[in-house]
Protein backbone atom coordinates (compact mmCIF):
# COMPACT_ATOMS: atom_id res chain seq x y z
CA UNK A 1 0.00 0.00 0.00
CA UNK A 2 1.27 3.47 -0.85
CA UNK A 3 2.41 5.57 2.08
CA UNK A 4 0.65 8.66 0.69
CA UNK A 5 -3.00 8.67 1.78
CA UNK A 6 -5.63 9.07 -0.93
CA UNK A 7 -7.29 11.78 1.12
CA UNK A 8 -5.94 13.70 4.03
CA UNK A 9 -8.04 16.29 5.86
CA UNK A 10 -6.30 18.04 8.71
CA UNK A 11 -8.17 20.19 11.23
CA UNK A 12 -10.54 21.50 8.62
CA UNK A 13 -12.73 24.41 9.66
CA UNK A 14 -15.14 26.21 7.42
CA UNK A 15 -17.04 29.30 8.55
CA UNK A 16 -19.78 30.93 6.45
CA UNK A 17 -20.86 34.54 6.75
CA UNK A 18 -24.62 34.80 7.10
CA UNK A 19 -25.90 37.47 4.66
CA UNK A 20 -27.41 40.45 6.40
CA UNK A 21 -26.56 43.63 8.21
CA UNK A 22 -25.36 41.85 11.31
CA UNK A 23 -22.06 40.19 10.58
CA UNK A 24 -23.10 36.82 11.92
CA UNK A 25 -21.11 33.71 11.18
CA UNK A 26 -22.01 30.06 10.93
CA UNK A 27 -19.48 27.29 11.44
CA UNK A 28 -20.39 24.45 9.09
CA UNK A 29 -17.31 22.32 9.78
CA UNK A 30 -15.12 22.59 12.85
CA UNK A 31 -11.71 21.03 13.29
CA UNK A 32 -12.47 17.90 11.25
CA UNK A 33 -9.62 15.52 10.49
CA UNK A 34 -9.75 12.29 8.53
CA UNK A 35 -7.52 10.13 6.41
CA UNK A 36 -8.51 7.68 3.70
CA UNK A 37 -6.02 5.13 2.42
CA UNK A 38 -5.83 4.15 -1.28
CA UNK A 39 -8.38 1.47 -2.19
CA UNK A 40 -10.59 2.11 0.85
CA UNK A 41 -14.29 2.87 0.78
CA UNK A 42 -14.92 5.56 3.39
CA UNK A 43 -18.42 6.44 4.55
CA UNK A 44 -19.16 9.90 5.88
CA UNK A 45 -22.47 9.80 7.69
CA UNK A 46 -24.47 12.36 9.59
CA UNK A 47 -27.85 14.09 9.59
CA UNK A 48 -28.77 16.86 7.15
CA UNK A 49 -26.74 20.01 7.68
CA UNK A 50 -24.05 18.21 9.65
CA UNK A 51 -21.21 19.34 7.36
CA UNK A 52 -20.75 16.33 5.07
CA UNK A 53 -21.28 18.20 1.79
CA UNK A 54 -19.21 21.16 2.97
CA UNK A 55 -16.31 18.82 3.80
CA UNK A 56 -16.62 17.24 0.35
CA UNK A 57 -16.80 20.61 -1.40
CA UNK A 58 -13.64 21.82 0.33
CA UNK A 59 -11.97 18.56 -0.61
CA UNK A 60 -12.96 19.16 -4.24
CA UNK A 61 -11.84 22.79 -4.31
CA UNK A 62 -15.37 24.15 -4.69
CA UNK A 63 -15.09 25.92 -1.35
CA UNK A 64 -12.05 27.30 0.45
CA UNK A 65 -11.15 26.14 3.92
CA UNK A 66 -11.27 28.84 6.59
CA UNK A 67 -8.44 26.95 8.26
CA UNK A 68 -6.89 23.52 7.98
CA UNK A 69 -5.58 21.53 5.05
CA UNK A 70 -6.97 19.05 2.51
CA UNK A 71 -4.84 16.95 0.19
CA UNK A 72 -5.61 14.38 -2.49
CA UNK A 73 -2.80 11.88 -3.04
CA UNK A 74 -0.47 14.39 -1.41
CA UNK A 75 -1.50 17.34 -3.59
CA UNK A 76 -3.27 20.37 -2.14
CA UNK A 77 -6.92 19.90 -3.06
CA UNK A 78 -7.32 23.62 -3.86
CA UNK A 79 -5.05 23.10 -6.88
CA UNK A 80 -6.80 22.38 -10.18
CA UNK A 81 -4.33 19.62 -11.05
CA UNK A 82 -5.37 17.58 -7.98
CA UNK A 83 -8.69 17.01 -9.78
CA UNK A 84 -6.99 14.84 -12.39
CA UNK A 85 -7.29 12.14 -9.74
CA UNK A 86 -10.89 12.78 -8.65
CA UNK A 87 -14.35 11.95 -9.90
CA UNK A 88 -17.36 13.54 -8.21
CA UNK A 89 -21.06 12.87 -8.22
CA UNK A 90 -22.97 15.64 -6.42
CA UNK A 91 -26.26 15.14 -4.61
CA UNK A 92 -29.24 15.28 -7.00
CA UNK A 93 -27.26 16.35 -10.06
CA UNK A 94 -29.00 17.63 -13.16
CA UNK A 95 -26.70 17.31 -16.11
CA UNK A 96 -27.34 19.11 -19.38
CA UNK A 97 -30.80 17.85 -20.33
CA UNK A 98 -30.23 18.61 -24.00
CA UNK A 99 -27.37 16.10 -24.26
CA UNK A 100 -27.76 12.36 -24.77
CA UNK A 101 -26.09 9.86 -22.44
CA UNK A 102 -23.19 9.32 -24.86
CA UNK A 103 -22.81 13.08 -25.50
CA UNK A 104 -22.71 13.73 -21.75
CA UNK A 105 -19.84 11.28 -21.31
CA UNK A 106 -18.10 12.74 -24.36
CA UNK A 107 -18.37 16.25 -22.88
CA UNK A 108 -16.89 15.24 -19.51
CA UNK A 109 -14.32 12.96 -21.14
CA UNK A 110 -13.06 15.83 -23.28
CA UNK A 111 -12.78 18.06 -20.22
CA UNK A 112 -10.46 15.42 -18.78
CA UNK A 113 -8.30 15.41 -21.90
CA UNK A 114 -9.64 12.23 -23.52
CA UNK A 115 -9.91 12.34 -27.29
CA UNK A 116 -10.55 10.19 -30.37
CA UNK A 117 -10.59 6.41 -30.15
CA UNK A 118 -9.68 6.30 -26.46
CA UNK A 119 -12.66 8.51 -25.65
CA UNK A 120 -15.07 6.52 -27.84
CA UNK A 121 -13.98 3.25 -26.26
CA UNK A 122 -14.21 4.70 -22.79
CA UNK A 123 -17.77 5.96 -23.45
CA UNK A 124 -18.78 2.46 -24.55
CA UNK A 125 -17.17 0.88 -21.47
CA UNK A 126 -18.82 3.33 -19.08
CA UNK A 127 -22.27 2.93 -20.63
CA UNK A 128 -21.90 -0.84 -20.33
CA UNK A 129 -20.71 -0.56 -16.73
CA UNK A 130 -23.72 1.50 -15.64
CA UNK A 131 -26.10 -0.52 -17.84
CA UNK A 132 -27.20 2.40 -20.03
CA UNK A 133 -26.12 1.13 -23.43
CA UNK A 134 -29.69 1.04 -24.70
CA UNK A 135 -30.26 4.64 -23.63
CA UNK A 136 -27.01 6.04 -25.00
CA UNK A 137 -28.77 8.16 -27.65
CA UNK A 138 -31.63 9.33 -25.46
CA UNK A 139 -31.52 12.86 -24.13
CA UNK A 140 -31.03 13.15 -20.37
CA UNK A 141 -34.30 15.07 -20.11
CA UNK A 142 -36.02 11.71 -20.55
CA UNK A 143 -33.89 9.78 -18.02
CA UNK A 144 -35.31 8.52 -14.72
CA UNK A 145 -33.75 9.51 -11.41
CA UNK A 146 -31.84 6.23 -11.15
CA UNK A 147 -30.57 6.54 -14.72
CA UNK A 148 -29.36 10.08 -14.01
CA UNK A 149 -27.47 8.87 -10.96
CA UNK A 150 -25.88 6.10 -13.00
CA UNK A 151 -24.85 8.42 -15.85
CA UNK A 152 -23.54 10.72 -13.12
CA UNK A 153 -21.43 7.91 -11.77
CA UNK A 154 -20.19 7.13 -15.29
CA UNK A 155 -19.10 10.75 -15.86
CA UNK A 156 -17.38 10.73 -12.49
CA UNK A 157 -15.13 7.82 -13.48
CA UNK A 158 -14.77 8.43 -17.23
CA UNK A 159 -11.15 9.59 -16.79
CA UNK A 160 -10.17 6.62 -14.56
CA UNK A 161 -9.71 8.64 -11.36
CA UNK A 162 -8.01 7.12 -8.35
CA UNK A 163 -10.55 8.73 -6.00
CA UNK A 164 -14.34 8.93 -6.42
CA UNK A 165 -16.43 11.17 -4.19
CA UNK A 166 -20.14 10.33 -4.07
CA UNK A 167 -22.54 12.67 -2.28
CA UNK A 168 -25.81 10.88 -1.54
CA UNK A 169 -25.59 8.72 -4.67
CA UNK A 170 -28.86 6.91 -3.91
CA UNK A 171 -30.95 9.92 -2.88
CA UNK A 172 -34.43 9.57 -4.35
CA UNK A 173 -33.60 6.32 -6.14
CA UNK A 174 -35.86 3.24 -5.76
CA UNK A 175 -34.47 0.09 -4.03
CA UNK A 176 -33.54 -1.61 -7.30
CA UNK A 177 -31.69 1.46 -8.58
CA UNK A 178 -30.13 1.86 -5.18
CA UNK A 179 -28.90 -1.73 -5.28
CA UNK A 180 -27.41 -1.15 -8.75
CA UNK A 181 -25.50 1.86 -7.46
CA UNK A 182 -24.32 -0.15 -4.44
CA UNK A 183 -23.03 -2.84 -6.82
CA UNK A 184 -21.23 -0.18 -8.86
CA UNK A 185 -19.52 1.10 -5.72
CA UNK A 186 -18.41 -2.44 -4.90
CA UNK A 187 -17.13 -2.75 -8.48
CA UNK A 188 -15.08 0.43 -8.02
CA UNK A 189 -13.68 -1.03 -4.81
CA UNK A 190 -12.81 -4.23 -6.65
CA UNK A 191 -10.93 -2.13 -9.20
CA UNK A 192 -8.86 -0.57 -6.43
CA UNK A 193 -10.47 2.87 -6.64
CA UNK A 194 -10.76 4.85 -3.42
CA UNK A 195 -14.32 5.93 -2.67
CA UNK A 196 -15.67 8.52 -0.28
CA UNK A 197 -19.38 8.09 0.18
CA UNK A 198 -21.94 10.18 1.98
CA UNK A 199 -25.35 8.61 2.43
CA UNK A 200 -28.41 8.52 4.65
CA UNK A 201 -28.90 4.82 3.90
CA UNK A 202 -26.91 3.53 6.83
CA UNK A 203 -27.48 -0.08 5.92
CA UNK A 204 -25.95 0.53 2.52
CA UNK A 205 -23.02 2.37 4.05
CA UNK A 206 -22.50 -0.60 6.34
CA UNK A 207 -22.54 -2.95 3.35
CA UNK A 208 -19.93 -1.18 1.25
CA UNK A 209 -17.69 0.85 3.53
CA UNK A 210 -14.41 -0.22 5.13
CA UNK A 211 -14.18 2.79 7.39
CA UNK A 212 -16.73 5.26 8.65
CA UNK A 213 -16.79 8.77 10.07
CA UNK A 214 -19.81 10.10 11.95
CA UNK A 215 -20.11 13.86 11.65
CA UNK A 216 -22.61 15.94 13.62
CA UNK A 217 -22.99 19.72 13.78
CA UNK A 218 -19.71 20.12 11.96
CA UNK A 219 -17.67 17.94 14.30
CA UNK A 220 -16.32 14.45 13.75
CA UNK A 221 -17.76 12.40 16.61
CA UNK A 222 -16.52 8.91 15.81
CA UNK A 223 -14.18 7.49 13.20
CA UNK A 224 -12.78 4.07 12.51
CA UNK A 225 -13.17 0.76 10.74
CA UNK A 226 -16.68 -0.65 10.48
CA UNK A 227 -15.82 -3.49 12.84
CA UNK A 228 -14.35 -1.13 15.45
CA UNK A 229 -17.07 1.43 15.28
CA UNK A 230 -20.05 -0.94 15.44
CA UNK A 231 -18.67 -3.37 18.00
CA UNK A 232 -20.44 -3.44 21.39
CA UNK A 233 -17.48 -4.41 23.55
CA UNK A 234 -19.27 -5.89 26.56
CA UNK A 235 -21.72 -8.08 24.66
CA UNK A 236 -21.34 -11.28 22.58
CA UNK A 237 -23.49 -12.83 19.90
CA UNK A 238 -23.88 -16.50 18.91
CA UNK A 239 -25.95 -17.59 15.90
CA UNK A 240 -26.79 -21.32 15.84
CA UNK A 241 -28.63 -23.45 13.35
CA UNK A 242 -30.69 -26.45 14.55
CA UNK A 243 -31.28 -25.09 18.02
CA UNK A 244 -33.70 -27.16 20.17
CA UNK A 245 -35.64 -25.83 23.20
CA UNK A 246 -33.69 -28.24 25.43
CA UNK A 247 -30.31 -26.98 24.21
CA UNK A 248 -31.52 -23.42 24.69
CA UNK A 249 -32.45 -24.15 28.30
CA UNK A 250 -29.04 -25.72 28.92
CA UNK A 251 -27.22 -22.70 27.53
CA UNK A 252 -29.43 -20.34 29.58
CA UNK A 253 -28.70 -22.30 32.74
CA UNK A 254 -24.97 -22.33 32.03
CA UNK A 255 -24.94 -18.60 31.39
CA UNK A 256 -26.83 -17.93 34.64
CA UNK A 257 -24.50 -20.21 36.59
CA UNK A 258 -21.44 -18.31 35.29
CA UNK A 259 -22.96 -14.88 36.11
CA UNK A 260 -23.72 -13.72 32.53
CA UNK A 261 -26.92 -11.75 31.94
CA UNK A 262 -29.21 -13.12 29.19
CA UNK A 263 -30.26 -10.10 27.13
CA UNK A 264 -32.13 -11.45 24.16
CA UNK A 265 -32.81 -14.51 22.07
CA UNK A 266 -34.88 -15.02 18.92
CA UNK A 267 -34.59 -15.57 15.19
CA UNK A 268 -32.28 -13.33 13.13
CA UNK A 269 -34.25 -11.04 10.82
CA UNK A 270 -33.58 -10.15 7.24
CA UNK A 271 -33.63 -6.50 6.21
CA UNK A 272 -36.62 -4.97 4.49
CA UNK A 273 -34.38 -4.10 1.53
CA UNK A 274 -33.20 -7.71 1.15
CA UNK A 275 -36.77 -9.02 1.52
CA UNK A 276 -38.04 -6.49 -1.06
CA UNK A 277 -35.33 -7.42 -3.53
CA UNK A 278 -35.89 -11.16 -3.00
CA UNK A 279 -39.65 -10.87 -3.51
CA UNK A 280 -39.43 -8.61 -6.58
CA UNK A 281 -36.62 -10.64 -8.15
CA UNK A 282 -38.62 -13.87 -7.64
CA UNK A 283 -41.72 -12.26 -9.16
CA UNK A 284 -39.69 -10.99 -12.12
CA UNK A 285 -38.15 -14.45 -12.56
CA UNK A 286 -41.59 -16.08 -12.49
CA UNK A 287 -42.92 -13.56 -15.02
CA UNK A 288 -39.97 -14.24 -17.33
CA UNK A 289 -40.47 -18.01 -16.96
CA UNK A 290 -44.19 -17.84 -17.74
CA UNK A 291 -43.47 -15.56 -20.72
CA UNK A 292 -40.93 -18.11 -21.94
CA UNK A 293 -43.48 -20.95 -21.68
CA UNK A 294 -46.21 -19.09 -23.55
CA UNK B 1 -8.23 -5.89 -13.76
CA UNK B 2 -8.73 -2.29 -14.76
CA UNK B 3 -7.43 0.21 -12.28
CA UNK B 4 -6.97 3.95 -12.19
CA UNK B 5 -5.23 5.70 -15.06
CA UNK B 6 -1.60 6.76 -14.86
CA UNK B 7 -1.27 10.36 -13.77
CA UNK B 8 -1.51 12.70 -16.76
CA UNK B 9 0.59 15.82 -16.92
CA UNK B 10 -1.77 18.69 -16.19
CA UNK B 11 -1.61 21.81 -18.29
CA UNK B 12 -2.71 24.84 -16.29
CA UNK B 13 -4.49 26.27 -19.34
CA UNK B 14 -5.92 24.28 -22.21
CA UNK B 15 -7.65 25.62 -25.31
CA UNK B 16 -9.07 22.12 -25.73
CA UNK B 17 -11.03 22.43 -22.47
CA UNK B 18 -12.17 25.97 -23.39
CA UNK B 19 -13.29 24.73 -26.80
CA UNK B 20 -15.17 21.79 -25.22
CA UNK B 21 -17.12 24.16 -22.95
CA UNK B 22 -17.67 26.60 -25.84
CA UNK B 23 -19.08 23.94 -28.18
CA UNK B 24 -21.13 22.54 -25.28
CA UNK B 25 -22.63 26.00 -24.75
CA UNK B 26 -23.32 26.32 -28.47
CA UNK B 27 -25.12 22.93 -28.49
CA UNK B 28 -27.08 23.95 -25.39
CA UNK B 29 -28.32 27.19 -26.96
CA UNK B 30 -29.00 25.59 -30.36
CA UNK B 31 -31.08 22.83 -28.74
CA UNK B 32 -32.97 25.44 -26.72
CA UNK B 33 -34.10 26.65 -30.16
CA UNK B 34 -32.71 30.14 -29.67
CA UNK B 35 -32.36 30.58 -33.41
CA UNK B 36 -36.14 30.71 -33.65
CA UNK B 37 -35.86 34.47 -33.22
CA UNK B 38 -34.39 34.63 -36.72
CA UNK B 39 -37.83 33.79 -38.12
CA UNK B 40 -39.04 37.09 -36.61
CA UNK B 41 -36.10 38.84 -38.25
CA UNK B 42 -36.97 37.30 -41.61
CA UNK B 43 -40.55 38.61 -41.30
CA UNK B 44 -39.27 42.11 -40.39
CA UNK B 45 -36.85 42.06 -43.31
CA UNK B 46 -39.34 40.86 -45.91
CA UNK B 47 -41.95 43.30 -44.60
CA UNK B 48 -39.43 46.16 -44.84
CA UNK B 49 -38.55 45.22 -48.41
CA UNK B 50 -42.15 45.89 -49.47
CA UNK B 51 -42.83 48.82 -47.17
CA UNK B 52 -40.99 51.69 -48.85
CA UNK B 53 -41.96 51.18 -52.48
CA UNK B 54 -43.17 54.80 -52.92
CA UNK B 55 -39.80 56.33 -52.09
CA UNK B 56 -36.98 57.25 -54.43
CA UNK B 57 -34.37 54.60 -55.36
CA UNK B 58 -31.80 55.90 -52.87
CA UNK B 59 -34.25 56.36 -50.01
CA UNK B 60 -35.92 53.02 -50.59
CA UNK B 61 -32.64 51.12 -50.27
CA UNK B 62 -31.51 53.31 -47.35
CA UNK B 63 -34.73 52.61 -45.45
CA UNK B 64 -34.41 48.90 -46.05
CA UNK B 65 -30.85 49.01 -44.71
CA UNK B 66 -31.88 51.21 -41.79
CA UNK B 67 -34.70 48.93 -40.65
CA UNK B 68 -32.67 45.76 -41.21
CA UNK B 69 -29.57 46.97 -39.37
CA UNK B 70 -31.73 48.21 -36.49
CA UNK B 71 -33.43 44.79 -36.27
CA UNK B 72 -30.13 42.87 -36.51
CA UNK B 73 -28.54 45.07 -33.84
CA UNK B 74 -31.51 44.80 -31.51
CA UNK B 75 -31.71 41.00 -31.88
CA UNK B 76 -27.99 40.49 -31.40
CA UNK B 77 -27.65 42.75 -28.38
CA UNK B 78 -30.74 41.47 -26.60
CA UNK B 79 -29.70 37.93 -27.39
CA UNK B 80 -26.18 38.58 -26.06
CA UNK B 81 -27.70 39.71 -22.75
CA UNK B 82 -30.53 37.18 -22.39
CA UNK B 83 -28.49 34.20 -23.61
CA UNK B 84 -25.48 34.95 -21.42
CA UNK B 85 -27.45 35.90 -18.31
CA UNK B 86 -28.83 32.41 -17.83
CA UNK B 87 -25.64 30.42 -18.47
CA UNK B 88 -23.88 30.54 -15.09
CA UNK B 89 -26.99 30.71 -12.82
CA UNK B 90 -28.45 27.68 -14.56
CA UNK B 91 -25.23 25.69 -14.16
CA UNK B 92 -25.12 26.62 -10.45
CA UNK B 93 -28.81 25.83 -9.90
CA UNK B 94 -28.58 22.43 -11.61
CA UNK B 95 -25.24 21.65 -9.92
CA UNK B 96 -23.78 21.06 -13.38
CA UNK B 97 -21.10 23.57 -12.47
CA UNK B 98 -19.90 21.26 -9.66
CA UNK B 99 -19.40 18.38 -12.06
CA UNK B 100 -17.48 20.63 -14.48
CA UNK B 101 -15.25 22.34 -11.93
CA UNK B 102 -14.49 19.01 -10.26
CA UNK B 103 -12.79 17.98 -13.45
CA UNK B 104 -9.36 19.50 -14.04
CA UNK B 105 -10.97 22.68 -15.36
CA UNK B 106 -9.97 26.08 -14.02
CA UNK B 107 -12.58 28.75 -13.44
CA UNK B 108 -10.94 30.94 -16.09
CA UNK B 109 -11.29 28.15 -18.66
CA UNK B 110 -14.94 27.77 -17.70
CA UNK B 111 -15.62 31.51 -18.15
CA UNK B 112 -13.74 31.68 -21.44
CA UNK B 113 -15.63 28.60 -22.66
CA UNK B 114 -18.95 30.25 -21.88
CA UNK B 115 -17.84 33.46 -23.65
CA UNK B 116 -16.58 31.41 -26.60
CA UNK B 117 -19.89 29.54 -26.86
CA UNK B 118 -21.86 32.77 -26.93
CA UNK B 119 -19.48 34.23 -29.53
CA UNK B 120 -20.02 31.13 -31.71
CA UNK B 121 -23.80 31.53 -31.41
CA UNK B 122 -23.55 35.24 -32.24
CA UNK B 123 -21.30 34.61 -35.26
CA UNK B 124 -23.65 31.93 -36.61
CA UNK B 125 -26.84 33.92 -36.06
CA UNK B 126 -25.30 37.17 -37.37
CA UNK B 127 -23.89 35.29 -40.36
CA UNK B 128 -27.31 33.85 -41.17
CA UNK B 129 -29.01 37.26 -40.79
CA UNK B 130 -26.26 38.83 -42.89
CA UNK B 131 -26.80 36.31 -45.69
CA UNK B 132 -30.55 36.82 -45.62
CA UNK B 133 -30.25 40.60 -45.49
CA UNK B 134 -27.64 40.80 -48.26
CA UNK B 135 -29.74 38.49 -50.43
CA UNK B 136 -32.91 40.53 -49.94
CA UNK B 137 -31.03 43.81 -50.49
CA UNK B 138 -29.45 42.45 -53.66
CA UNK B 139 -32.84 41.38 -55.03
CA UNK B 140 -34.37 44.71 -54.02
CA UNK B 141 -31.49 46.56 -55.72
CA UNK B 142 -32.10 44.68 -58.97
CA UNK B 143 -35.86 45.20 -58.82
CA UNK B 144 -35.48 48.91 -58.10
CA UNK B 145 -33.04 49.38 -60.98
CA UNK B 146 -35.31 47.50 -63.38
CA UNK B 147 -38.36 49.50 -62.27
CA UNK B 148 -36.61 52.86 -62.52
CA UNK B 149 -35.08 52.08 -65.88
CA UNK B 150 -38.50 50.95 -67.13
CA UNK B 151 -40.00 54.25 -65.93
CA UNK B 152 -37.49 56.12 -68.11
CA UNK B 153 -39.39 54.85 -71.16
CA UNK B 154 -42.11 57.39 -70.39
CA UNK B 155 -39.71 60.31 -69.97
CA UNK B 156 -38.73 62.38 -72.96
CA UNK B 157 -34.99 62.56 -73.64
CA UNK B 158 -33.32 64.93 -76.05
CA UNK B 159 -30.76 62.36 -77.04
CA UNK B 160 -29.78 58.72 -76.53
CA UNK B 161 -26.73 59.95 -74.66
CA UNK B 162 -28.91 61.76 -72.12
CA UNK B 163 -30.97 58.63 -71.59
CA UNK B 164 -27.87 56.49 -71.08
CA UNK B 165 -26.64 59.04 -68.55
CA UNK B 166 -29.91 58.74 -66.61
CA UNK B 167 -29.66 54.94 -66.61
CA UNK B 168 -26.05 55.14 -65.42
CA UNK B 169 -27.13 57.45 -62.59
CA UNK B 170 -29.79 55.01 -61.46
CA UNK B 171 -27.29 52.15 -61.51
CA UNK B 172 -24.67 54.22 -59.67
CA UNK B 173 -27.09 55.21 -56.90
CA UNK B 174 -28.35 51.64 -56.58
CA UNK B 175 -24.80 50.27 -56.46
CA UNK B 176 -23.79 52.79 -53.81
CA UNK B 177 -26.82 52.03 -51.66
CA UNK B 178 -27.20 48.34 -52.46
CA UNK B 179 -25.44 45.16 -51.40
CA UNK B 180 -21.70 45.74 -51.06
CA UNK B 181 -18.72 44.75 -48.93
CA UNK B 182 -19.25 47.99 -47.01
CA UNK B 183 -22.23 46.37 -45.31
CA UNK B 184 -19.84 43.94 -43.66
CA UNK B 185 -18.29 46.84 -41.73
CA UNK B 186 -21.71 47.37 -40.18
CA UNK B 187 -22.03 43.68 -39.39
CA UNK B 188 -18.55 43.72 -37.82
CA UNK B 189 -19.60 46.65 -35.63
CA UNK B 190 -22.74 44.82 -34.46
CA UNK B 191 -20.73 41.67 -33.74
CA UNK B 192 -18.08 43.62 -31.80
CA UNK B 193 -20.74 45.40 -29.73
CA UNK B 194 -22.56 42.14 -28.99
CA UNK B 195 -19.35 40.39 -27.94
CA UNK B 196 -18.49 43.25 -25.57
CA UNK B 197 -22.02 43.08 -24.17
CA UNK B 198 -21.65 39.31 -23.72
CA UNK B 199 -18.43 39.84 -21.73
CA UNK B 200 -20.12 42.53 -19.60
CA UNK B 201 -23.12 40.27 -18.92
CA UNK B 202 -20.83 37.38 -18.01
CA UNK B 203 -19.02 39.70 -15.57
CA UNK B 204 -22.34 40.75 -14.00
CA UNK B 205 -23.53 37.15 -13.71
CA UNK B 206 -20.45 36.20 -11.67
CA UNK B 207 -21.72 38.29 -8.76
CA UNK B 208 -25.44 38.53 -9.52
CA UNK B 209 -27.95 36.76 -7.34
CA UNK B 210 -30.46 36.03 -10.10
CA UNK B 211 -30.87 35.91 -13.87
CA UNK B 212 -33.33 38.81 -13.73
CA UNK B 213 -30.80 40.97 -11.86
CA UNK B 214 -28.16 40.15 -14.49
CA UNK B 215 -30.50 41.06 -17.34
CA UNK B 216 -31.60 44.34 -15.75
CA UNK B 217 -28.04 45.45 -14.89
CA UNK B 218 -26.74 44.47 -18.33
CA UNK B 219 -29.56 46.35 -20.07
CA UNK B 220 -28.71 49.40 -17.95
CA UNK B 221 -25.03 49.03 -18.91
CA UNK B 222 -26.02 48.78 -22.57
CA UNK B 223 -27.90 52.09 -22.32
CA UNK B 224 -25.04 53.72 -20.37
CA UNK B 225 -22.59 52.37 -22.94
CA UNK B 226 -24.46 54.10 -25.75
CA UNK B 227 -24.72 57.41 -23.89
CA UNK B 228 -21.45 57.57 -22.01
CA UNK B 229 -19.41 59.06 -24.85
CA UNK B 230 -21.81 61.98 -25.03
CA UNK B 231 -21.94 62.36 -21.24
CA UNK B 232 -18.14 62.37 -21.11
CA UNK B 233 -17.90 65.10 -23.72
CA UNK B 234 -20.38 67.27 -21.82
CA UNK B 235 -18.58 66.63 -18.54
CA UNK B 236 -15.18 67.50 -19.97
CA UNK B 237 -16.52 70.60 -21.73
CA UNK B 238 -17.99 71.90 -18.50
CA UNK B 239 -15.00 70.84 -16.42
CA UNK B 240 -12.80 73.51 -17.93
CA UNK B 241 -9.64 71.78 -16.74
CA UNK B 242 -10.95 70.81 -13.26
CA UNK B 243 -9.50 67.51 -11.97
CA UNK B 244 -12.54 65.86 -10.38
CA UNK B 245 -14.83 65.89 -13.45
CA UNK B 246 -11.93 64.57 -15.51
CA UNK B 247 -11.39 61.74 -13.02
CA UNK B 248 -15.10 60.91 -13.03
CA UNK B 249 -15.11 60.94 -16.83
CA UNK B 250 -12.05 58.70 -16.92
CA UNK B 251 -13.58 56.31 -14.41
CA UNK B 252 -16.80 56.07 -16.37
CA UNK B 253 -14.81 55.42 -19.54
CA UNK B 254 -12.91 52.57 -17.90
CA UNK B 255 -15.86 50.97 -16.08
CA UNK B 256 -18.42 51.12 -18.85
CA UNK B 257 -17.98 50.16 -22.49
CA UNK B 258 -18.24 53.05 -24.92
CA UNK B 259 -20.54 51.66 -27.61
CA UNK B 260 -20.43 54.97 -29.50
CA UNK B 261 -16.99 53.99 -30.80
CA UNK B 262 -18.64 51.08 -32.65
CA UNK B 263 -21.21 53.31 -34.35
CA UNK B 264 -20.43 53.04 -38.05
CA UNK B 265 -23.95 52.01 -38.98
CA UNK B 266 -25.04 55.54 -39.97
CA UNK B 267 -22.13 55.72 -42.41
CA UNK B 268 -22.90 52.26 -43.80
CA UNK B 269 -26.59 53.14 -44.24
CA UNK B 270 -25.84 56.39 -46.06
CA UNK B 271 -23.44 54.52 -48.33
CA UNK B 272 -20.23 56.10 -47.03
CA UNK B 273 -17.33 53.67 -47.29
CA UNK B 274 -15.94 52.67 -43.86
CA UNK B 275 -12.14 52.34 -44.10
CA UNK B 276 -10.64 48.95 -43.20
CA UNK B 277 -8.56 50.55 -40.48
CA UNK B 278 -11.79 51.58 -38.68
CA UNK B 279 -12.93 47.96 -38.69
CA UNK B 280 -9.56 46.90 -37.30
CA UNK B 281 -9.82 49.56 -34.59
CA UNK B 282 -13.25 48.25 -33.60
CA UNK B 283 -11.88 44.71 -33.45
CA UNK B 284 -8.97 45.84 -31.28
CA UNK B 285 -11.22 47.79 -28.94
CA UNK B 286 -13.57 44.83 -28.67
CA UNK B 287 -10.59 42.63 -27.74
CA UNK B 288 -9.38 45.11 -25.09
CA UNK B 289 -12.84 45.35 -23.51
CA UNK B 290 -13.20 41.57 -23.51
CA UNK B 291 -9.81 41.06 -21.84
CA UNK B 292 -10.62 43.67 -19.16
CA UNK B 293 -14.10 42.36 -18.40
CA UNK B 294 -13.04 38.72 -18.43
CA UNK B 295 -10.15 39.48 -16.04
CA UNK B 296 -12.60 41.20 -13.69
CA UNK B 297 -15.04 38.27 -14.06
CA UNK B 298 -12.23 35.82 -13.29
CA UNK B 299 -11.21 37.72 -10.14
CA UNK B 300 -14.82 37.66 -8.88
CA UNK B 301 -15.57 34.09 -9.99
CA UNK B 302 -12.33 32.67 -8.58
CA UNK B 303 -13.53 33.53 -5.06
CA UNK B 304 -17.17 32.66 -5.62
CA UNK B 305 -18.48 30.17 -3.09
CA UNK B 306 -20.27 27.35 -4.85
Amino acid sequence: MSSVPAVSVEQLTRVFRVPGLRRREFTAVSDVSLEVQPGEVYGLIGPNGSGKSTTMKVLLGLLRATSGKCAIFGRDSARVDSREEVGYLPENPYFYKHLTGAETLEFYGKLCGLRGRELRERIGEMLALVDLEESRDRRLGGYSKGMLQRIGLAQAIIHRPRLVVLDEPTAGVDPLGSRQIRDLILELKRRGITVILSSHLLEQVQEVCDRIGIIFRGRMLREGSLAQITEVGNRSEIVLEGMTPELMEEIRALAAARGAKWIHDGHPRTTLETLFLEVTSAAAEAARASAGKS
Amino acid sequence: METAAPIRRHRSFSFGRVWTIATGTLTQLVRMKVFAFMAIFAVVLIGASFAFADLKTEQELKMLKDVSFAAIQLFCMLFAIAGTAMLIPRDVEDRTLYTILCKPVSRLEYLLGKLGGMVLVLVISLGAMDLLFTGVLHLKQRTVVEQNVAELEYRPFRSQEEREKAVAEIIEVATQQGASWNLQAGMAAILAKSIVLTAVTLLVSTFATSTLFTIMVSLALMVIGHAQGLAREVLLDEADGAVLPRLVAGGVAVLFPDFKTFDVLDAVITGTVVPGVEVLKMGGLCGIYCVLYMLAAWVLFADKEL
